[in-house]
């Protein structure tokens, strides 16, 4: 799919920003900004729901991913799935630590899919065009499972309690619709 | 022996993925991923799977924050690359008002200093001179200082607005090539043979057709009218092949819509269609009470 760019990238292309990231080249940490910050801080964003919070926590992820690089290893995942992990572990530990829990988890369960299905018609949004063509793959029921395990920082079993659905159900449904999303970029 | 498709069902992978687990745990993961590559495989479906879903998710940082968030992040690694560094806050103060402050603290003193002797009159005429186009040139540089950030906020905007139309037109060209490729299914009568499948008596109302190439095994659905669907459940397309049901796929939302055409999974042969109603994800074998529509090729 041409408009998801990063998880598309062949390792090798990935290579050499990591080997100049490593050698402390600071010109690859602006290269780096411009290639991936849209789709982080578009994750840490959707977490966070705040765009200077959003931009703090990108800033922070940013300083960390420069000082972990030693640590990533291409052989366990791509370089795009490793610092949108960091960045997204820092923006459930910001709502964590500013008690945002039980605010978020109302909030993110009303504007999941039927709230942004009804508001896309009013304003033609771009960014948000890859985003339902995506979903639009999934039912309702499976997105919801990932908003709740991804962007809510829930376990799958605090999700099953949340969503009062037995846990081998919300482990299928995750399961399925991670299976189905991978497929598209074949 | 181990038994990797056991492991592969026990949730661990989905766990591992979604970062649920401690490090411990993720090493034993990582360990049968290198021993099996079935389990290397379906850990890293699952990674791309979320990779997918969090790059759908795409932003632009905001124009504003932008600026301000590379200047920091390049300030505070940079303060800790060169040995006693300002802090970052003061490494990101733009630097060009500081040379001019510099030649304007030094120049008036020696001015002053002279003052108290007799000749003062000429020379305090000339510090007032200096103290006037000191100050000129400070105003002068304050103005071209507040234009020249006014002029980097406006970069930055066009730049974003810029990314934003390539990405428009990047999601138009994907649309126009399944349009066209949707248009070429249904204007070939000869490689497509349209079966038309009618409602069930349970569900008369509902319509849909198959367009299915026997040479390539092509499927592809075109809902009119489906029943809307309870919660939890999926429309799944079967082919019945000599009486035996095979599964072609379940529907997607917006095909179950009538939204548009859907490419099903490829069917070698088949002499009817039907579709029945699944638990979400589909099913191996179909629900034959629910089946909603039906048709012969």
């Amino acid at each position: 799919m041409s408009d998801l760019p990063l998880i598309s990238t062949p390792p090798a292309a990935e290579a050499a920003l990591v080997d100049r990231l490593r050698a402390r080249d600071q010109s690859a940490m602006t290269e780096f900004y411009d290639r991936y910050s849209a789709a982080l801080y578009g994750v840490i964003n959707r977490i966070v729901k705040d765009e200077d919070e959003a931009a703090d926590v990108l800033q922070e992820a940013l300083v960390k991913i420069w000082h972990s690089m030693a640590g990533y290893d291409h052989a366990k995942g791509r370089l795009f799935t490793w610092v949108v992990n960091i960045s997204r572990n820092l923006a459930i530990d910001k709502i964590r630590s500013l008690q945002h829990r039980v605010g978020s988890r109302t909030q993110g369960l009303d504007d999941s899919p039927a709230a942004q299905r009804q508001a896309a018609p009013d304003t033609f949004r771009p960014e948000h065009v890859g985003l339902q063509e995506i979903t639009s793959k999934l039912v309702p029921e499976q997105r919801q499972v990932i908003d709740l395990l991804y962007f809510g920082g829930f376990t799958q079993s605090e999700a099953a309690e949340e969503l009062n659905l037995p846990l081998g159900t919300v482990k299928t449904r995750a399961r399925t619709a991670l299976k189905i999303l991978a497929k598209l970029i074949r | 022996m181990e038994d990797y498709q056991e492991y592969i069902e026990s949730g661990r992978l989905e766990q591992y993925a979604l970062g649920e687990l401690d490090p411990a745990a993720r090493a034993e993961v990582e360990a049968w991923a290198a021993r099996h590559p079935q389990v290397r495989q379906e850990l890293d479906e699952l990674l791309t799977g979320l990779g997918v879903y969090a790059e759908a998710h795409t932003l632009a940082v905001p124009a504003g924050l932008r600026d301000r968030v590379l200047s920091r992040v390049l300030a505070e690694i940079g303060a800790e690359a060169s040995a006693g560094a300002a802090s970052p806050g003061a490494a990101s103060i733009p630097a060009p008002a500081a040379p001019t402050m510099r030649v304007s603290a030094s120049n008036p003193r020696p001015a002053e200093t002279y003052t108290p002797e007799p000749v003062a009159g000429s020379r305090s005429g000339w510090a007032i001179a200096a103290s006037v186009a000191l100050l000129l040139s400070l105003a002068v540089n304050a103005l071209l200082y507040s234009r020249w950030q006014q002029a980097s906020t406006d970069l930055v905007a066009a730049q974003n607005s810029q990314a934003r139309f390539a990405q428009t037109s990047q999601v138009m060209e994907r649309r126009l090539t399944s349009t066209q490729e949707q248009l070429h299914v249904l204007r070939s009568p000869q490689e497509y043979k349209m079966v038309a499948l009618a409602g069930t008596p349970a569900h008369t109302s509902a319509r849909a057709r198959v367009l299915y190439n026997g040479a390539s095994h092509r499927v592809y659905l075109d809902v009119q009218q489906l029943p809307p669907l309870p919660a939890g459940k999926q429309y799944q397309l079967w082919a019945l092949d000599k009486g035996k049901p095979v599964d072609a796929g379940v529907l997607a939302a917006n095909t179950a819509a009538g939204d548009s055409l859907q490419q099903m999974k490829d069917i070698a042969s088949a002499q009817a269609f039907a579709m029945t109603v699944e638990p979400t994800g589909g099913s191996v074998g179909p629900t034959l009470d629910t089946m909603t529509v039906i048709g012969n090729i």
